[in-house]
């Protein structure tokens, strides 16, 4: 019997990689189809579907209006490829199926996203796409309204005042406003909204063309000035040594938009005449700051918009909180999203690493991996959906009237085979088998070091986080009690009930359940169903009259070798 | 060709390197993976988890992630304490390797029963320790052919004695958010150099060499604004009583769901929009710090039990001799690199096809089959430093004819 603080579990081939190190037998060959679907047919979309067809899979790429027709985005590469299918207003209605063989039900869109018009609804064809890649498409909204003002032909949007710069004719009424005198433009930002350094980008070159042209100045108010991106500190800089003056007040400038009706003796001969003023408080003179611009250009916010959350669901990927794909989550990165085989483009990096990423997934269209990452029981399922519902993978599908699990998008973090109440589920390397008899081994291990008067704690300890902390706490030889063992678990989303009350029956004075931190979850949300499980089995204890305490959750990072150490002398301490 | 027969070789272990030799070894191209120091990682390795009860998305965990993979890939092969002295380009490249002449890092060092050691700061690396003789019996010194080479030889922060006025070295509570790092890595929680105790009142000064025009350095780090108010979180977080200032200029994003994080933060800790001007020491290793209050628009002055210094990403110290080396050019800040214009590109996350203008893959440098990842070409965090390395790692696949 092992005496290690930290008991290993030999890890079988979970990972898929260095199949030699696998053994053969427990290895099955899948099918991936070589299809890939790209939803979203702006730049970034196009960009993915050029790399990832140049790795010889046929891309179909669906979108409402694609760059191509816009001319912006179809480069000579990749339509020599001959591999990529540009479907123009076609959307995707439904998908099925799993990572290597997803069933996408595309449908024809009139142009309006819904796939009707006044003649009816077009048809809907299915496809098979071993791989799905989103861009979405994001639009802008004025935040004009957050400033109380009312966008006309002097107050305007960053992208109306983009276009009227773009534009000769308007270019010359900046010039000549003020009687030829040139204009004052004040630009508002990052009040209304944090905003980004996309934003402030957009911004600064905006003021420092007004700046550059005869006679006009440029004003930016901004909140903070974010140059948190390549070459924009310069670019602030730049326009700086223009003269472009930028306020910093702590607060949204006061404005004041009036017009007045001026009428010359004729009825119909209306002259409207607006003026907008700027307040701010200069803390350094002490004194209010007034600025009446010929041109005050108003910041946008990036709208998610419904077509995206739409998309999102269909696919069953998460979103952040603002509903931006992917979500945010550090082990996604870069452009991953929760379900593996379907990946996230939001720029450039985004869409070298998907191709990179895709090429493993797909490889020659066979793929080998561990037969017995999780296998339902046929005879147990009565197909509840509860596995289907809790996948934090979407690797659950239905063949022969039960549950099946895609051995390819299944991640083996157990979630599924905890949450059933049939107990139909078995992960390969952890089945409940294997890990009471890790829990018996763990407490009978302890008992045989434990010292007089110390605990006997168990800890159920994530292999992605606290498992590594641990280890790394025994390898750098910090003190942890000599009655303490921890039980690997693949995630904290498989610590059942009945394994935290078994290492109690067995003979623990404590349970400590070690999950990753939230939103760290390689499985999404596994730390959030230990923790339920946890205050529902301390509910249980209070009720059946036991300490409650002797049962903890905590959240760790595999890098926190001291603060484990920490927690666990804590925790040996406080139920003493 | 077979892959197989395919060589990359990668200048430094830091997390672009780590990441560039994954993606590599995923497609089955050997690597050469060289590293100056005695240990894998890079700055980043030592960097602690920023979590409060969530995840705050600072990557430090993916570093610990990337170095076990490395380590277990057995098509990655690392040269420690190695550095590179020639590259010569035919059909090939010929690079020679020597070894480096790289000191154990002073704040690694601990008193081990076997006498001193520097420690590496994950389980993962190895060797775990190293003593002055070990150094000795590493490094090579050899010749190696490779198809392409990669440099991610990372950045050195900004040296603190360049602010003179902030006292850094002088006054022991005066610490960089790299010495802050490294201090809750190795305590489990903050403590003072002083005396081993939790600071009560503590100030972040950000943008310490950074965005600084009379220095003549127009960058912003990218980096600092995020790490000091994650940091800041987790200290308050793990002592609720501490009392936390951030001196600033602009507050930079720390990537998706920032505007939530923000708001969060600023709830428990107090920003105040200027730079402070100098820090005197005071009775019990305490600081006084003299600023200009914007809000006032007067000199004002504070104590504090500890002051961390913000410093930001400046070029690799010998990015002048490997430009000389490999030939890549330096741009106007210092840093390696080819891209002579570019957008703003990429670090937010929240980047649209309306805003930014597609940019022809620009990563690849003037001469064929070199590249450059990571913050050896600028200023980026670790998830970004990651997406760029999978990225010329990409182009490199390209270059070698691997995929198209």
């Amino acid at each position: 019997m092992t005496t290690d603080k930290c008991t290993n579990v030999i890890e079988k081939c979970i990972d898929l990689k260095g199949s030699e190190n696998c053994d053969d037998a427990n290895m099955v060959d899948i099918s991936i189809s070589k299809d890939v679907l790209v939803i979203g047919a702006g730049s970034f979309g196009l960009e993915a579907a050029g790399k990832i067809a140049a790795q010889g899979y046929s891309v179909s790429v669906i979108g409402v209006k694609t760059a191509c027709a816009r001319q912006s985005g179809c480069s000579s590469e990749m339509l020599e490829t001959g591999k990529v299918n540009i479907m123009q207003d076609v959307a995707i209605d439904s998908l099925a199926g799993v990572t290597g063989d997803f069933r996408a039900v595309l449908i024809k869109t009139a142009g309006n996203g819904t796939g009707c018009n006044e003649t009816g609804c077009s048809e809907k064809v299915e496809k098979v796409f071993g791989a799905i890649v989103v861009a979405p498409q994001y639009s802008y909204s004025p935040l004009n309204k957050k400033y109380g003002l009312t966008l006309n032909d002097k107050v305007v949007s960053q992208s109306q005042f983009e276009a009227m710069l773009g534009d000769s004719e308007s270019q010359k009424k900046i010039l000549n406003s003020n009687n030829g005198n040139g204009s004052t433009v004040a630009f508002l930002t990052g009040f209304a909204q944090e905003g980004d350094p996309t934003l402030t980008s957009r911004v600064l070159t905006s003021a420092l063309a007004v700046q550059n042209m005869e006679n006009c100045n440029a004003y930016i108010y901004a909140g903070n000035v974010k140059v948190g991106a390549k070459g924009l500190e310069r670019l602030f800089t730049q326009g700086r040594h223009a003269g472009v003056v930028c306020f910093k007040p702590s607060q949204m400038p006061t404005i004041e938009q009036t017009s007045t009706v001026e009428q010359d003796g004729n009825c119909d001969h209306k002259q409207v005449s607006e003026t907008i003023k700027i307040t701010i408080k200069d803390p350094v003179v002490r004194t209010d700051v007034e600025l009446t611009p010929d041109y005050i250009v108003v910041e946008e916010a990036l709208v998610v918009g419904q077509q995206n959350l739409d998309i999102a669901s269909t696919l069953r990927i998460d979103a952040d909180l603002y509903g931006f794909l992917p979500s945010n989550n550090v082990h996604r990165f870069p452009a991953k999203s929760n379900r593996d085989g379907i990946f996230v483009v939001n720029n450039s990096a985004d869409a070298a690493n998907t191709a990179l990423k895709l090429k493993e997934l797909i490889g020659n269209g066979i793929k080998k991996v561990a037969a017995n990452k999780a296998k339902v029981d046929e005879d147990r399922c009565v197909i509840c959906l509860t596995c289907y519902r809790s996948c934090p993978h979407g690797a659950i599908f239905w063949q022969n009237g039960a549950a099946a699990i895609s051995q390819v998008a299944c991640q083996g973090c157990g979630i599924c085979a905890s949450e059933c109440p049939m107990d139909a589920i078995q992960i390969g390397d952890f089945t409940d088998d294997s890990l009471r008899t890790s829990i018996k081994d763990a407490v009978v291990s302890a008992k045989d070091n434990q010292k007089d008067g110390q605990p006997l704690i168990v800890a159920f300890c994530c292999k992605n986080s606290a498992f590594e902390a641990c280890e790394a706490a025994t390898q750098f030889g910090h003190e942890m009690p000599q009655g303490f063992r921890m039980v690997k678990v693949p995630c904290a989303g498989k610590v059942d009930v009945e394994f935290i009350m078994k290492a109690f029956v067995e003979g623990a004075d404590g349970v400590m359940v070690a999950a990753c931190h939230e939103g760290n979850c390689k499985a999404e949300r596994g730390n959030i169903y230990a923790k339920w499980r946890v205050n529902e089995i301390q509910k249980r204890l209070e009720k059946m009259g036991l300490e409650k305490n002797r049962l903890i959750f905590t959240t760790i990072a595999s890098n926190m070798a001291k603060e484990f150490a920490g927690k666990v002398n804590a925790f040996a301490a406080a139920i003493q | 060709m077979d892959n197989q027969t395919k060589k990359v070789l990668i200048l430094g272990g830091g997390i672009a390197g780590l990441t560039a030799a994954w993606e590599l070894s995923r497609q089955n191209i050997s690597v050469e993976l060289v590293e100056k120091s005695c240990f894998l990682g890079g700055h980043a390795i030592g960097f602690t988890c920023k979590a409060t009860d969530k995840c705050q998305q600072c990557g430090a965990c993916s570093v610990e992630d990337m170095l076990k993979n490395v380590v277990n890939e057995p098509l990655i092969n690392v040269h420690l304490r190695t550095e590179i002295k020639e590259l010569k380009k035919s059909a090939k490249f010929n690079i020679t390797l020597t070894k480096s002449d790289i000191e154990l890092p002073d704040s690694q060092i601990k008193n081990l029963p076997s006498g001193k050691a520097a420690k590496g700061f994950s389980k993962y690396n190895n060797p775990l320790y190293v003593t002055d003789s070990d150094k000795d019996k590493m490094g090579s010194s050899c010749q190696i052919t490779a198809d392409a080479v990669i440099v991610a030889t990372g950045y050195s922060p900004f040296d603190p004695n360049r602010k003179s006025t902030y006292g850094y070295g002088k006054w022991k509570n005066v610490i960089t958010g790299l010495d802050l790092e490294n201090i809750i890595r190795e305590n489990g929680s903050l403590v003072r150099p002083s005396d081993g105790q939790k600071p009560q009142k503590v100030a972040f000064i950000q943008c310490v060499g950074s965005r600084d025009e009379r220095l003549g350095n127009l960058w912003c780090s990218e980096v600092c604004c995020p790490y000091a108010m994650r940091m800041a979180g987790t200290v308050k977080h793990d002592n609720p009583n501490a009392d936390i200032t951030m001196f600033y200029i602009d507050i930079q994003n720390s990537g998706k769901e920032f505007p939530v994080f923000y708001e969060k933060i600023k709830q428990n800790i107090r920003f105040v929009r200027t730079i402070p001007v100098d820090i005197y020491p005071l009775e019990n290793d305490g600081l006084e710090l003299r600023h200009m209050a914007e809000e006032e628009g007067s000199p004002s002055s504070e104590s504090f039990d500890l002051v961390v210094l913000s410093v930001g990403i400046m070029p690799g110290k010998d990015s002048g001799k490997l430009s000389e080396i490999t030939g890549i050019p330096v741009n106007q800040d210092g840093f390696l690199d080819n891209e002579i214009s570019c957008c703003p590109c990429s670090s937010s996350a929240k980047s649209t096809q309306a805003s930014q203008p597609s940019t022809s893959s620009q990563s690849a440098s003037s001469i064929a089959g070199l590249f450059v990842a990571g913050t050896a070409k600028g200023p980026a965090g670790i998830a970004a430093s990651m997406a760029d390395a999978g990225k010329t790692a990409f182009e490199a696949m390209k270059y070698l004819g691997v995929i198209k």
